[in-house]
């Protein structure tokens, strides 16, 4: 726990807090003849604020984690270690009872909403399905606040008696929107929810995004592998690499000033949006990456931390945090 | 066929289509993929051809392998050849010409695309002894080398491996290597990195390019993707709706794109600006391929259309040297 | 490997005490004994006599530990209903019959379906698809002894061509054998059709055509081969099934087999042939399946070399 979480804390709760979060799976190896077992740290000592009104990006590629964090984030799968804090409670070991009532403060959208969306079901019963799990309001009220939430995540009414099958992508993404808010949540994870989507409608479900997350105040975690789109979306990223946040910091700054090598090695793979600016690169594999950690000499750190020879998270400028050998 | 380049004359293009329509029978009715596309593909050019799911931009290029099966696929073309061979008529040994010599592709999910069940090596082999008698030894030791040349470290490794032991980037590689084992004259890319990471993406797209230029080899590269279009190629189509809108240099299209879809598309892009933001969106959704819109399939949702666009269908005409569009706005 | 079979013969034996245990106990728990018969009973001297004879007046547990001491030395004792020879010799000459038709039923149904479904998914909605889904519906849904009567209706009754039971010569065996013959054949035509329509619309065979491969190499090398690794797994345990005679079958062709005696043991409280009987279907459905499992692995890359190396 840095000393900025610990101002936030006093000051009010995080929307979401994850201390310490990790997660161990026995991965088989070898063939059927000749099983072996290794152990797989898939997440590591995951520190990550959400603040209340923010939305925090989660970037990473594929085996760093970032999408088993955000299911243990929600307890849909249990952490190995660490606690998770919503809205300043301890959920970590809460019984399925409890969870349930706080279940309600934090929804998930994910990037596959066909396989999440009931085919049997119509979009009215999908929306406030939700109401009826927690027993809010008679069934008349249910489907009129489902039909209200259809027409503000952009659909008309009339699709409340239509199904999952008779939708577009973009149209699903807002369905299973509408459903994840419709228990006005405090927290939203979003795991990759415009990946699937065409370009031209990808626009629009960020906007919708923004919007709701302003007019709602609501606090999401987007997980994502698209670089651009947390740029345009998100106020803080986290970036994730073989398990372990290795730096984070407001947007804009992972962009113009990222200290961390793997971070510029994403940044450096995004394709550029001119042709008169194409270079070649030169690519660094994942085990280079992470042998090169960057050495912060302590009196260029703020506060001047103690030196060690541990890589570890050190904070290099307002609430910019990068894994980094602080040298003497 | 080697190296594709100078035998062929400018005047006639490599792949040639003309007015191509492909349909598919289903029980809702008939889904109209791709209505009237022209396009060609010179020797050793690269093309891109971007487009969002539903553009007709993958079937269209199915078309030239004639890899649509027929029912339920319909087909029509008032031309549609691959290095001289007429693809609607090839008979057998014409069709194995135009698989894997002619043109070959590459396909979006790697991981797929493999036989489960055998060795990329004995799948490779197998590619080169389909097209050429070689002894199972000599196309063993092509295939190390075509593994070699995409980049891949220990190519003995690979080739005895299966698909499911290789990461998704080292198949993709793969994938290449196989599709290059027969020098074909043209390489279709079919979102050849969106399943990929954005690391490895970078790293095939600039092996794709690379490849591209050193054996003079024709590319056509199939995204829904901006950026990939931006970094590898020399020309440019954008399809909507199953028809082409633009096609321009790939300077051009990104130093002022003329069609409204392009325009659109361009602005929607996110990531472009710093700071959390607003993008512009391009209201609604994707033409129904059973019933599209009469005119210009994307009237519905220009900010520019009129009751013309929504009547009549604009010509695919010049608007510049080198440049076409098809939209009553910028002709 | 050598590992891996041991545990599962391990689990072989244990699932084989679990189920004597189970049977031998459910045997005696059915009331009567083997020397009640209700039309002519014995005294009751001469009945206890025959009990401690057989050691049926023990406590049951000594009774099993006695049996299963002496099924280890391979000793099933001697069949109730027929003492002139022991449990293995019964076992040994009636199981010839059963193994001969069931094993040729399965052996010729398994590949003839598969032909079939191979063609119905190559031709699909052609008149070779209907007649496809026509055998495997009505194989596996007409009840065998209904077909049984069939053939024999067909064949024997009407052209008088086949005999229409017995178990002389091997044109006695044809009605049986096409009898037993059309559940592996429903079956293979069934889930072989399944099985080449799911792989022929996997991403993998675009690529192969897209490659210039003929359609025969994509089929026969590719598709089929992908096809097959689960069938070939259902193959034993269906050899098993079958080839242990059907009661029915046998009783309908007067097939003087195995099928039989897993209901007369029964109803006739005949002990050691029942637990023979029993024993020895476990063993062999346990052993198939272990030996299917091990096929099945050895077929499929992807248990035979696990996940990724690197």
């Amino acid at each position: 726990m840095s000393t900025a979480n610990a101002q936030v804390k006093i000051a009010a709760p995080a929307a979401l807090e994850l201390k310490g979060l990790g997660k161990s799976f026995r991965l088989k190896t070898g063939g059927f003849f000749r099983p072996g077992y290794v152990e797989l740290k898939a997440v590591r000592d995951v520190d990550l604020t959400v603040p209340k009104n923010a939305i925090v990006g989660l970037v990473g590629e594929s085996g760093s984690g970032k999408t088993t964090t955000g299911i243990m984030a929600l307890r849909l799968i249990e952490p190995t270690t660490g606690e998770i804090w919503l809205d300043g409670e301890n959920i970590t070991t809460l019984e399925a009872g409890e969870l349930k009532r706080h279940r309600r403060k934090m929804q998930v959208v994910f990037q596959d909403s066909y396989s999440a969306l009931d085919p049997m079901f119509t979009l009215a019963q999908i929306v406030a399905e939700p109401l009826h799990i927690h027993g809010i309001g008679s069934a008349a009220e249910q489907t009129d606040l489902a039909l209200d939430w259809l027409e503000r995540v952009g659909l008309h009414r009339s699709f409340g008696n239509r199904y999952p099958h008779e939708l577009s992508g973009g149209q699903r993404q807002r369905v299973a929107i509408a459903r994840a808010l419709i228990l006005q949540p405090d927290v939203l994870i979003a795991d990759e929810p415009t990946s699937a989507l065409d370009v031209s409608v990808k626009a629009q479900i960020i906007n919708l995004l923004q919007d709701l997350q302003e007019d709602m105040g609501l606090s999401i975690l987007f997980i994502s592998h698209d670089l651009s789109v947390v740029r345009s979306l998100t106020d803080t990223v986290a970036v994730m690499f073989n398990g372990r946040i290795v730096e984070q910091a407001p947007t804009e700054a992972i962009f113009t000033d990222s200290r961390h090598p793997y971070t510029r090695s994403l940044l450096d793979a995004i394709p550029v949006l001119n042709p008169r600016h194409r270079r070649a690169r030169t690519f660094r594999s994942r085990d280079e990456l992470e042998a090169d950690k960057p050495q912060i000499a302590a009196s260029d750190l703020p506060g001047g931390p103690a030196p060690s020879e541990q890589p570890r998270l050190v904070t290099v400028a307002p609430d910019h945090r990068v894994e980094a050998v602080v040298t003497q | 066929m080697e190296g594709g380049g100078a035998s062929t004359v400018a005047s006639t293009p490599l792949v040639e289509i003309d007015d191509l329509h492909v349909s598919f029978v289903q029980h809702d009715g008939l889904v109209q993929a791709v209505r009237g596309v022209t396009f060609h593909v010179d020797a050793g050019e690269s093309l891109g051809i971007v487009g969002e799911s539903g553009s007709g931009k993958s079937v269209s290029c199915m078309a030239v392998l004639r890899l649509l099966q027929s029912p339920p696929a319909r087909i029509e073309a008032r031309t549609l050849q691959i290095g001289g061979v007429p693809v609607m008529r090839a008979d057998k040994a014409q069709l194995s010409d135009i698989r894997g010599r002619l043109a070959a592709m590459v396909f979006q999910d790697p991981m797929t695309a493999f036989d489960p069940v055998f060795t990329i090596g004995q799948q490779i082999v197998e590619t080169i002894r389909a097209h050429r008698s070689a002894s199972k030894a000599a196309a063993r030791q092509e295939a190390q080398d075509l593994l070699a040349r995409v980049e891949i470290r220990n190519p003995d490794a690979v080739l005895n491996s299966y698909p499911h032991q290789l990461s998704g980037g080292m198949l993709q590689r793969a994938m290449i290597a196989m599709a290059l084992s027969c020098r074909p004259a043209v390489l279709f890319a079919d979102e050849p990195t969106t399943a990929l990471d954005v690391t490895v993406q970078a790293q095939i797209l600039q092996l794709i390019k690379e490849l591209q230029g050193d054996l003079r080899m024709g590319l056509v590269m199939i995204t829904h993707d901006l950026g990939v279009i931006a970094e590898t190629v020399d020309r440019v189509i954008v399809m909507y709706g199953g028809k082409v809108m633009e096609q321009a240099r790939v300077e051009d299209i990104f130093d002022d794109p003329r069609h409204p879809y392009t325009i659109a598309l361009m602005e929607s892009m996110p990531g472009q600006e710093g700071g959390r933001r607003r993008l512009r969106e391009i209201p609604g959704g994707s033409p129904n391929p059973v019933s599209p819109p009469a005119g210009c399939p994307f009237h519905p949702r220009c900010p520019q259309a009129d009751a013309q666009c929504a009547s009549e269908e604009p010509a695919f005409a010049e608007i510049g040297p080198g440049r076409h569009a098809a939209c009553w706005r910028v002709h | 490997m050598t590992g891996y079979i041991l545990r599962r013969l391990v689990s072989v034996a244990v699932t084989f005490i679990i189920v004597s245990v189970i049977i031998f106990l459910m045997m005696h728990s059915i009331p009567g004994g083997p020397f009640d018969h209700g039309d002519m009973p014995l005294p009751d001297a001469v009945r206890e006599r025959l009990m401690a004879q057989y050691g049926l007046d023990q406590p049951l547990y000594v009774q099993y530990l006695r049996y299963m001491w002496a099924v280890l030395q391979l000793d099933f004792g001697v069949p109730f209903q027929s003492p002139g020879e022991t449990v293995l010799e019964l076992l040994g000459r009636a199981w010839v019959p059963s193994l001969v038709l069931g094993g040729l039923g399965v052996l010729i149904g398994a590949p003839l379906g598969m032909l079939l479904g191979i063609a119905a998914a190559l031709r699909r909605n052609s008149w070779l698809d209907y007649l496809a889904s026509v055998v495997a519906t009505l194989g596996l849904t007409v009840p065998v002894f209904v077909t049984s009567m069939l053939l024999i209706l067909v064949f024997a009754v009407w052209f008088n061509w086949l005999p229409a039971s017995g178990w002389g010569s091997p044109t006695h065996w044809i009605l049986p054998i096409a009898a037993y013959a059309t559940i592996p054949m429903a079956t293979y035509a069934r889930y072989t059709r399944s099985a080449m329509l799911d792989t022929l619309n996997k991403p993998f065979v675009m690529v192969l055509r897209a490659k210039g491969l003929s359609e025969n190499r994509i089929i026969f090398q590719h598709v089929l081969r992908n096809s097959a690794i689960p069938m070939v797994t259902v193959f034993l345990p269906m050899f098993i099934g079958t080839a242990t005679g059907s009661i029915f079958v046998e009783a309908m062709f007067r097939v003087p087999g195995l099928g039989a005696y897993f209901v007369t043991s029964i109803r006739t409280r005949d002990y050691p042939l029942e637990m023979a009987l029993m024993l020895m279907i476990t063993v062999m459905f346990c052993l198939a399946y272990l030996i299917s499992d091990i096929v099945y692995a050895w077929l499929n890359p992807r248990l035979r070399h696990g996940e990724r190396k690197g």
